[in-house]
């Protein structure tokens, strides 16, 4: 069986193989796991496949890619065959990694301090004073326990000879890891049997330990001890991995605006106030951190957030300035380094790289061309790297001259030859292909020193090219199996035991902006499924030409598509009633434009909004939009009767999403705002239809408005008779067990800002009163008919009080999230 | 020379701002030169948080918060201060040859040697500044030469650049203000391997009888401090008024380009548009 998998496997010419040793025969290490697969019934592989591929499509994990055009999210790439590292092989990895990252932290923290490597000549001035990550506002800020490199990530490739080298050091806010645990989840459920037999070492301990020694480290304020993770946002190429990341940690996610400093300290704006502080995980660049000290062109950050390092009231993990070091342009410095600052040997090489300011290394650059890649010297650059190899004539001198116009933005650097790993193909998933691969591994600071993680993110070249992995170029990803050689360490982050006294209730400590997407989420679940029933129920009106109520509801929805701007809201209803292809495109738009007013649009702010709070949903929540986000590309050119169609299943996933929320959330603050978004939107849109109706003939066959209410159902539960004036408006505004009634949302409303009220004080509840009144009021025998003023005076009274609520809610409580801060500069 | 000087910020906006974050390079620094006898500075409305410290290049700085909200942002920094005159000192030592001082700068002043954010160089810039290095020709003496010929090729013109107007775009205009000109012959010397830093302050607004009234004098003004070697030090060169600076120039900071010392710089939440006047007024006292 074995044999049958290798078959087909090539071989590494002139490269190292992971798999197989000399004379094709598998590596000690791998033996067993191929043996497990040898017994194994020829399709379970693809079922793995199916199963890993599904997983990671569900949950979500994807990869923004600025230029990619199937848009922000594409799916994270998984092989579904892990990377195996033996027990000694990895301990010298280990050792090597622990080392490399105390030194470097150790030169970070002389570089912001003491400077005594300038002095003594160990380090060039130059990488320093002429590097764009040297954050001149934090040199001589102490940090606590004078860790400045909190997590570090090195990638190493294997030369031909087997050795390990560093190619990269990722010093600022490494990403992977996060991906690096979604794999471990995927591949390890593909091989439970495996991942058990053969001791595979676990990740979690390494992400507790980050978690505490940052909590341990972070200055503390008395009360409970807060650490964020702080993003760019959703539109970061590893959002999903911040998300992820998060909600593993158990860390609130926060974007800059979250934030914010007074008295030097850092607060989180949450519902109940500000919070404060003790320590910040961030993913955001640290030139972005704080527009007030440091990058002159940007908004985003925190405002004093320099300040409250200084003062040593924050600890921000990494340090701001740790990007100084994730530059190649220093490996030629390290070995001495090493011997100066830990009087050991640099325990793994860096590959050969050379730093064209320095002049002699630029000639010599120069001189070998054609056995170099040219690279960025500083990670702020964004440059393709370039191979000598490849350049013609007239692209040498093109190099050349780029090199001496700019020598100090450039390194050339040795190419090395990527190792070779074995990766299941697709289309054949017992077959196995060749693919370089490179190893991207983490460490992160403890009291006890630099802790490695066992294991690490894989990660695989795209197809022939051996020479560059990246993910930004459609490349894929392994798990790394560390195998252990004693028992394994099955401790895991999820079985943390929480005392009586952490047990959280309320969740007043939600951040402002998530309480506002939460709102906002809420109006545009009920916005959408509110458009998709007034779509379709106009195209049942012009498809289905022979129903009775045809004729009679066409005015009302006419007026209900002008108002919702699906046709020209300008145009005279008198003068212009639009003929069936205008109707036709104009719903047709509706449906497929989402630069239009309709669903499309809709449904985009929808996913804009969900994509904020994707460490708040669940899973089911999440596959559920995405099930829709999918639908969201071939709506296009479709017969209309396919639309009604497509409408159906879009109606019935907000039944579904509505379910969860009835049936998946908790009852706190969150879950309120969620709903009171709906209802005010939900008030909103009864009104709007009770309005166009009652505008419209007093004889009309009143089918329509049932379907568009979702209540015809209840309707003929009750009457045999066809739809008349007094049932249908008792059941649509008076009665309060219909969720699709005025009363049900009116009566709701009033309960949940009284809870809302009751644990952040007054918020408006008195908006609601009139309306509830009005409601009480109604006589059922003169008002509910055709005509009735009371009942035209109550319709206006809810739409104008549910845009009263909205409005107070936004002040209260998210008026300082959306709008951003800006810079000033005088002269 | 005893001077009195007042700077003064105001901005209005249009609708209240709700928090603003500040920080300020308004304070004279202290110099062999120069001896801050008084200062004061002002904040309108009163910040509910403020602090004073050094930045990194040892220029005084002042930052404040307000988070009450106001429609409205006055600062005023009023000192008074001895400058002594300087140029003659710096004349009386020619210094080294350029080459001399370039090859020696990455090992005694790297920090003021590379681009900086507003100080981008290229190679237009770097071919202009050359006309002024010819071999062997002693450091100051190329770099006043530099001076004359920006001043003598671009026009002062306040509506021709804005504070974010890139580098690039003064050398294809030939025209800006004084900032500019810091900037260009900053990158110009830099992109030569001369250490080359940025001064912020402010010039006499009405010269005593006899000397002619230097441009620039009613805003705060920008000039360059050039490394000419361990023997000759730094050398203060105005080349929007081509002259060595003397004691008709007030310094309040130095950095390597504008971001590093711009007088005010801060955040705002709200605000709506704003408006924004300088005032700067510089006079000489009679000392007691």
């Amino acid at each position: 069986m074995s044999t049958e998998l290798l078959a087909g496997y090539p071989d590494a010419t002139g490269r190292y193989d992971e798999l197989v040793a000399a004379g094709h025969e598998p590596r000690e290490h791998w033996k067993p796991f191929l043996a497990g697969l040898a017994g194994e019934p020829a399709e379970r592989m693809r079922e793995r496949l199916q199963a890993v591929q599904s997983q990671v499509r569900e949950n979500g994990v994807t990869y923004n890619v600025y230029a990619d055009p199937l848009g922000a999210d594409r799916p994270w790439e998984v092989d579904l065959l892990p990377f195996i590292v033996p027990p000694g092989e990895w301990a010298a990895i280990e050792s090597a990694i622990a080392q490399r990252a105390t030194l470097l932290n150790r030169i970070l923290v002389d570089l912001y301090g003491e400077q005594r490597l300038l002095r003594e000549g160990l380090f060039p001035a130059a990488l320093v004073h002429g590097h764009p990550g040297y954050l001149r506002p934090m040199h001589g800020v102490r940090v606590p326990a004078d860790v400045m490199m909190h997590i570090y990530a090195a990638d190493l490739a294997r030369s031909p000879d087997g050795r390990w080298w560093v190619l990269d050091d990722r010093t600022q806010a490494p990403s992977g890891a996060g991906y690096a645990l979604e794999n471990r989840i995927a591949i390890s459920r593909a091989y439970p049997e495996l991942f058990h037999d053969l001791k595979v070492q676990h990740l979690a301990s390494f992400f507790a330990t980050l978690r505490d020694s940052l909590a341990l480290w972070a200055p503390q304020s008395g009360g409970e001890n807060l650490t964020v993770l702080l993003t760019p946002g959703p539109h970061n190429e590893t959002y999903f991995e911040h998300t992820y990341l998060a909600r593993y940690l158990g860390l609130p996610l926060v974007e800059g605006s979250d934030l914010t400093v007074r008295e030097g300290c850092v607060w989180l704006k949450t519902l109940s106030g500000l919070r404060r502080v003790n320590a910040i995980l961030r993913r955001l660049d640290d030139d972005f951190c704080d527009p007030v000290e440091l990058r002159a062109d940007s908004a985003l950050g925190i405002p004093g957030l320099v300040d409250a390092v200084r003062r040593g009231n924050v600890l921000v993990a990494n340090a701001l300035g740790s990007n100084l070091l994730g530059s190649s342009t220093l490996f030629g410095f390290l070995p001495r380094l090493s011997e100066a600052l830990l009087g050991e040997p640099l325990k793994m090489p860096s590959v050969a790289t050379w730093w064209c300011g320095e002049p002699a290394a630029l000639e010599e650059v120069i001189g070998n061309l054609d056995h170099l890649v040219i690279k960025a010297a500083f990670p702020h650059q964004r440059v393709d790297p370039m191979f000598g190899e490849d350049l013609d004539e007239r692209g040498r001198k093109r190099v050349t001259a780029m090199l001496r116009a700019r020598p100090i933005d450039y390194v050339g650097q040795e190419l090395v030859q990527l190792s070779q790993a074995p990766v299941c193909d697709r289309a054949h998933p017992r077959r196995l292909l060749g693919r370089a691969i490179g190893l991207r591994v983490f460490a992160c600071a403890s009291p006890n020193g630099y802790v490695v993680m066992p294991g690490g993110l894989t990660r695989v070249a795209s197809g022939a090219d051996t020479r560059v992995i990246s993910m930004q170029r459609g490349g894929s990803s392994k798990d790394t199996w560390v195998l252990a050689a004693g028992p394994v360490n099955t401790f895991s982050l999820l079985r943390r035991e929480i005392g009586p006294d952490e047990l959280v209730r309320t969740g007043t400590n939600l951040s402002s902006r998530v309480v506002e997407n939460l709102y906002w989420f809420g109006r545009y679940c009920e916005r959408c499924d509110a458009t998709a029933r007034l779509l379709r129920v106009a195209l049942g009106q012009l498809l289905e030409d022979t129903a009775s109520d045809t004729r009679d509801g066409r005015a009302p929805v006419l007026a209900l598509l002008r108002r919702a701007s699906i046709l020209d809201p300008e145009a005279d209803p008198d003068a212009h009633d639009p003929d069936d292809a205008t109707l036709v495109t104009a719903l047709r738009t509706a449906y497929e434009d989402d630069t239009r007013p309709g669903l499309a649009s809709g449904l985009r702010e929808l996913a804009r909004v969900a994509s904020h709070l994707r460490e708040r949903l669940s899973l089911d929540n999440w596959r559920t939009l995405n099930r829709m986000a999918r639908g969201d590309r071939r709506r296009r050119a479709m017969a209309l009767a396919d639309i009604l169609v497509e409408l159906d299943s879009t109606i019935s996933v907000f039944t579904t999403l509505s379910g969860f929320a009835l049936d998946g959330m908790t009852r706190d603050a969150g879950w309120r705002f969620l709903s009171v978004g709906r209802r005010i939107e939900r008030l909103q849109s009864l009104a709007a239809i009770l309005k166009s109706a009652l505008d419209g003939e007093a004889d009309a066959d009143l089918n329509w408005l049932l379907r568009l209410t979702d209540s015809i159902i209840t309707y003929r539960a009750r009457y045999s008779t066809r739809p008349q004036w007094l049932p249908v408006l008792d059941l649509l505004v008076r009665d309060e067990a219909n969720p699709r009634s005025i009363a049900f949302q009116v009566y709701g409303l009033r309960d949940y800002v009284r809870k809302l009220s009751e644990l952040f004080g007054p918020i408006g509840e008195e908006t609601l009163e009139g309306a509830a009144g009005a409601i009480r009021a109604l006589d059922p025998g003169a008002d509910l008919r055709h005509g009735s003023a009371p009942l035209a005076a109550l319709l206006e009274d809810c739409h104008g009080a549910a845009f009263r609520l909205g409005e107070q809610i936004g002040h209260r409580f998210f008026s300082h999230v959306g709008e951003a801060s800006r810079q000033t500069f005088a002269p | 020379m005893r001077l009195h000087v007042v700077h003064e910020t105001q901005y209005d906006y249009t609708a209240p701002v709700a928090l603003s974050q500040q920080l300020l390079h308004l304070t004279p620094r202290a110099l062999p030169w120069q001896v801050c006898r008084e200062h004061r500075l002002e904040v309108a409305p009163a910040p509910g948080e403020r602090g004073e410290r050094d930045d990194y290049f040892g220029n005084p700085t002042t930052q404040f918060l307000i988070a009450a909200p106001h429609d409205a942002l006055l600062v005023r920094a009023e000192s008074t201060l001895d400058v002594a005159p300087r140029e003659q000192a710096a004349l009386a030592r020619p210094g080294g040859a350029w080459e001399t001082v370039r090859d020696a700068a990455r090992n005694e002043a790297s920090e003021f040697l590379y681009e900086s954010p507003n100080v981008e160089t290229w190679r237009d810039l770097a071919e202009y500044a050359a006309r002024s290095f010819a071999q062997g020709r002693p450091a100051l003496e190329a770099a006043m030469d530099l001076s004359s010929r920006i001043h003598r090729d671009f026009q002062f013109d306040r509506t021709a650049t804005s504070v974010s107007t890139p580098l690039r775009e003064v050398m294809k205009r030939r025209r800006g203000v004084c900032q500019d000109f810091a900037h260009l012959m900053i990158g110009g010397l830099r992109a030569l391997g001369l250490p080359a830093r940025y001064v912020s302050g402010y010039l006499l607004t009405d010269p005593p009888p006899g000397r002619p009234r230097l441009v620039g004098a009613d805003a705060s003004h920008a000039w360059v401090s050039v490394y000419c070697g361990t023997d000759v030090g730094w050398v203060d060169l105005d080349p929007t008024n081509d002259c060595v600076v003397d004691d008709e120039h007030v310094t309040l900071a130095w950095g390597r380009d504008f971001s590093d010392v711009t007088p005010m710089r801060g955040v705002i939440l709200g605000g709506g548009e704003q408006e924004l006047e300088v005032r700067v007024t510089v006079s000489p006292v009679q000392a007691p």
